[in-house]
């Protein structure tokens, strides 16, 4: 609690900043200027004056706490920008309702003799009626949300000094001449523009030409547009998505489609003989023991390399380059494979789901890797017990059907690699 | 930072540079010096023998120049240390990006922030099918191989206006089929579209305007087109030999794997990102088409810088008041800020200032005086709201709209600054005249 009461107080501090300026800058009024109910909040329209922490003819300085204002949200110090003086108080303490801009006091700056400064006129009636019955005020057209209002207000009102920068617009350099604006009382504008600058708007407005907070409604309209607009946003539904054809719906239809498509068993019986001979061979020689798992995944590997693109429909930028005549130079012809074959000597399920498949390369490895300490040749056993006649395995991959052609190259490759030219695959 | 980059076309650029904005100006420009040879040279006392055009050639040219801009952005990315991948990247996790090389195999990126900028495609016409031959997109339109008898283009924006203005100058019968009740696209302000599209047909485009596309049948020689006019019009058929579909263009986010690290996307298909650009996940920032806000090269770029502050520094400005549009046509259309029909819309007063280039000498000296410049400016404060420009040079001289705008500039300041004269510019000038005060020359 203690944690919140204190943000709201800096809050507070922060807001009042803006709204708190009037009484430093009204310069039109000499030395004693009007201070105005703040707006401590964008929303806040109203507050009641908990109490004053200073009295009339009171002295302060920058930081003070001047009084303690009660919104409906919380309760807030309104802290003093600068020194100055309480030349009178128009809200007592306890007073409820307060519009926003309603002069509250008069304060005038530091050392000033106030026996002797007259008061300000008030020149927030005609706001404070306008806030009372707020549809009748002849309020430009396209006002600012309530949001902007109130500091839209504060910004016209404040005139402070402001460093211009030179050279003016050419139309405000005319205006100055023109109205014969001091180099001083220019100073006291408020640029309306980017990064303050000061427009032909701010000017006419200073001189009365224009409705005073047109410049300012305008720049506040214009820096809405600046942004993007990143309100309404509707997230797409997932998947359903009946009639938007979002990206990511096709894409998840394209991984959903996938296991759908027909896919065709190729298969190829592959001798295992010369693969037995030679490890034999190299058993005997040189005591070295290659487990057959070696030769068929050197083989896989093999025989996936440089397979044939997969037949596809071309993309758009494909399409674009045949167009231009590019896809000869351009078009990558041979792709990697990613084939794993399979045994498929167990004829009683030859159509085994992808599920429960276990590829040579589980079947063979697993007992190899267990007993690698030890040189035997348990794996091939296991090979043998499920062989066809002379040492021939029935190989295969389960692909797409476009594919076939592909997987048919792929075991073709896999079986030359095996029968002919073991050796090379060391 | 160290920073890799992964394109999956074989070139850099994007759209814009390879299929986009690049090739089809270099198309613009040289058909209309063909088109100008061709009707435009013997009252200029220019007497040209047997004018041929050799497509070939044509379209070899524009290949030059989108090499050489290609290359010269490769050469960039090297001097400035930034790593060039060629392949299709696609979200692992929130950190990892596996790259399918083009080249063959896969590699794994790690980023500390990872930015989104894919882009977009030609949105399809639902039920027919490009081909890039005879149903096209911009992409076929830049690459046709022979010059079409006829052609009829689904789409009157921007993308389908300038290319329907290539083919038409180079001998094509087009005809524009647009949905909506003007031409070049919601943005551009109706007094334009209008002036625009009069100075167009009078080039031999012909326009159906509230006009919806019902179907179309590819299987007979000709594409044939069933339409139908929103208003009260009998349904009729249109056949020509090439349609292009220029309906606009959505996001593409297609492989890039966001189901896997659960970004999702608007209803229109864009990646959801705050004003800082983040995703909500902040370190996955996204800019460009592939997300919200008018889909152009020049907006995708002050992001892309915006969004490189954000990451360094903390801090980033893109003003979106203030981003230019413009129609490469002949003459150009160009625009900033706000429409007269926006404003309308909104009940947000304004007055107008206009001045035709045929009041303007270089115009007139240019024997090109088709177009004019419209002012929109507040009626009290006089501050600029927005510039719209039909004319010879419109492009060019959008860019000093767009400063004054930026800059909070009044009509007057605009015409209290000295414009050279003889130029087209002055028209500018005239116009914002013509906004606070009365033009001299009209």
């Amino acid at each position: 609690m203690a944690s919140f009461a204190a943000a709201c107080r800096i809050s507070a501090r922060l807001a009042s900043g803006r709204a708190a300026r009037g009484f430093t800058t009204s310069s039109r009024c000499l030395a004693a200027q009007n201070f105005v109910m703040p707006a401590l909040s964008p929303t806040m329209t109203e507050g009641n004056i908990a109490s004053w922490k200073v009295k009339e003819g009171d002295s302060f300085s920058a930081g003070d706490v001047l009084l303690e204002i009660e919104t409906d949200k919380a309760t807030m110090d309104v802290e003093a920008q600068e020194d100055g003086v309480v030349m009178k108080i128009f809200s007592q303490d306890g007073s409820k309702g307060v519009q926003v801009g309603t002069r509250i006091a008069v304060l005038a700056e530091a050392g000033d003799d106030i026996s002797a400064l007259e008061l300000p006129a008030d020149e927030q009636p005609k706001q404070a009626a306008q806030s009372t019955s707020e549809p009748a005020a002849p309020a430009p057209r396209e006002e600012p949300k309530a949001a902007s209002k109130p500091a839209a207000k504060s910004e016209v009102a404040a005139s402070g000094t402001y460093d211009h920068s030179y050279p003016l617009l050419p139309s405000v350099g005319l205006l100055v001449h023109e109205h014969g604006i001091s180099k001083e009382d220019l100073s006291k504008i408020k640029g309306t523009g980017p990064n303050g600058r000061l427009l032909k708007g701010d000017v006419l407005a200073f001189v009365g030409a224009i409705d005073a907070e047109r410049p300012a409604a305008v720049s506040s309209r214009l820096s809405k547009l600046a942004h993007l607009d990143l309100s309404n946003i509707k997230v797409a539904e997932k998947k359903a998505a009946p009639a938007p054809k979002a990206p990511e719906a096709a894409a998840s239809k394209a991984t959903e489609a996938a296991p759908k498509p027909e896919k065709v068993l190729v298969q190829l019986p592959v001798s295992l003989e010369h693969v037995e001979e030679l490890q034999r061979r190299l058993q005997n020689s040189a005591d070295v023991s290659v487990p057959i798992a070696k030769f068929v995944s050197k083989a896989t590997a093999f025989a996936n390399s440089r397979l044939p693109a997969i037949p596809r429909a071309p993309t758009t930028s494909e399409l674009f380059d045949e167009v231009l005549g590019l896809d000869k130079a351009k078009a990558t012809k041979f792709s990697q494979g990613s084939y794993v074959p399979t045994i498929a000597d167990d004829f009683a399920a030859p159509r085994r789901t992808s599920a429960s498949k276990t590829d040579i390369i589980d079947l063979l490895t697993g007992p190899a890797r267990k007993s690698s300490s030890s040189p035997t040749r348990r794996p091939a056993p296991r090979i043998d017990a499920r062989a066809a006649p002379g040492g021939t395995h029935l190989f295969g991959v389960l692909v797409p059907k476009e594919e076939k052609a592909r997987a048919q190259l792929f075991l073709e490759r896999f079986k030359l690699a095996l029968e002919e030219v073991p050796e090379t695959l060391i | 930072m160290k920073v890799a980059c992964i394109e999956k076309r074989g070139t850099l650029g994007g759209t814009c540079l390879n299929v986009g904005c690049i090739p089809s100006k270099s198309l613009l420009n040289n058909s209309h010096l063909y088109h100008q040879i061709l009707h435009d040279s013997k009252h200029r006392g220019i007497e040209v023998g047997e004018v041929k055009l050799n497509l070939e050639n044509f379209m070899k040219a524009k290949e030059t120049a989108v090499t050489g801009l290609t290359k010269g952005v490769e050469f960039l990315l090297k001097k400035n240390g930034a790593e060039y991948i060629k392949g299709t990247g696609s979200f692992i996790n929130e950190n990892e990006i596996k790259v399918q090389l083009n080249d063959g195999g896969e590699s794994v990126l790690r980023g500390k922030n990872i930015l989104i900028a894919t882009g977009s495609e030609a949105t399809p016409f639902p039920g027919l099918q490009i081909d890039e031959k005879r149903v096209i997109t911009s992409t076929g339109a830049i690459a046709l191989q022979k010059v079409p008898e006829t052609m009829t283009v689904i789409g009157g924006g921007i993308i389908g206006l300038e290319m329907a203005s290539v083919w038409s100058r180079l001998g094509t019968k087009v005809t524009v089929v647009e949905f909506l009740g003007q031409i070049g696209g919601p943005g551009m302000d109706t007094e334009i579209s209008k002036a625009t599209q009069r100075i167009l047909k009078k080039q031999g485009i012909e326009f159906k305007l509230n006009t919806k596309v019902v179907s179309g049948d590819t299987t007979s020689e000709l594409v044939k087109l069933d339409i139908d006019a929103a208003k009260g019009g009998k349904p009729e058929s249109i056949d020509s030999e090439v349609v292009l579909v220029a309906i606009g263009r959505r996001p593409y986010t297609q492989g890039l794997g966001l189901e896997n690290i659960g970004l999702e996307l608007d209803e229109r298909g864009r990646v959801i990102i705050d004003s800082e650009y983040r995703t909500k996940i902040p370190h996955i920032r996204c800019i460009g088409d592939v997300t919200f806000g008018p889909m152009l090269a020049h907006k995708a770029e002050e992001e892309a810088v915006a969004v490189v502050e954000y990451i360094a520094k903390g801090h980033g400005h893109v003003n979106y008041g203030c981003i230019p549009s413009v129609m490469y046509t002949h003459p150009e259309v160009a625009w900033v800020g706000q429409s007269e029909q926006d404003l309308k819309s909104q009940n947000i007063p304004y007055k107008i200032g206009t001045f035709p280039f045929s009041a303007n000498s270089r115009a007139k000296t240019n024997l090109d005086t088709d177009g004019l410049v419209k002012i929109l400016a507040d009626p009290e404060t006089d501050r600029l709201l927005g510039a719209h420009i039909v004319g010879p040079g419109a492009g060019e001289m959008i860019a000093e709209a767009t400063l004054a705008l930026e800059y909070g500039a009044s009509s007057e300041d605009i015409a209290r600054t000295c414009h050279a004269h003889p130029t087209l510019s002055e028209a500018f000038k005239e116009a914002a005249m013509a906004t606070y005060a009365k033009a001299i020359h009209f």
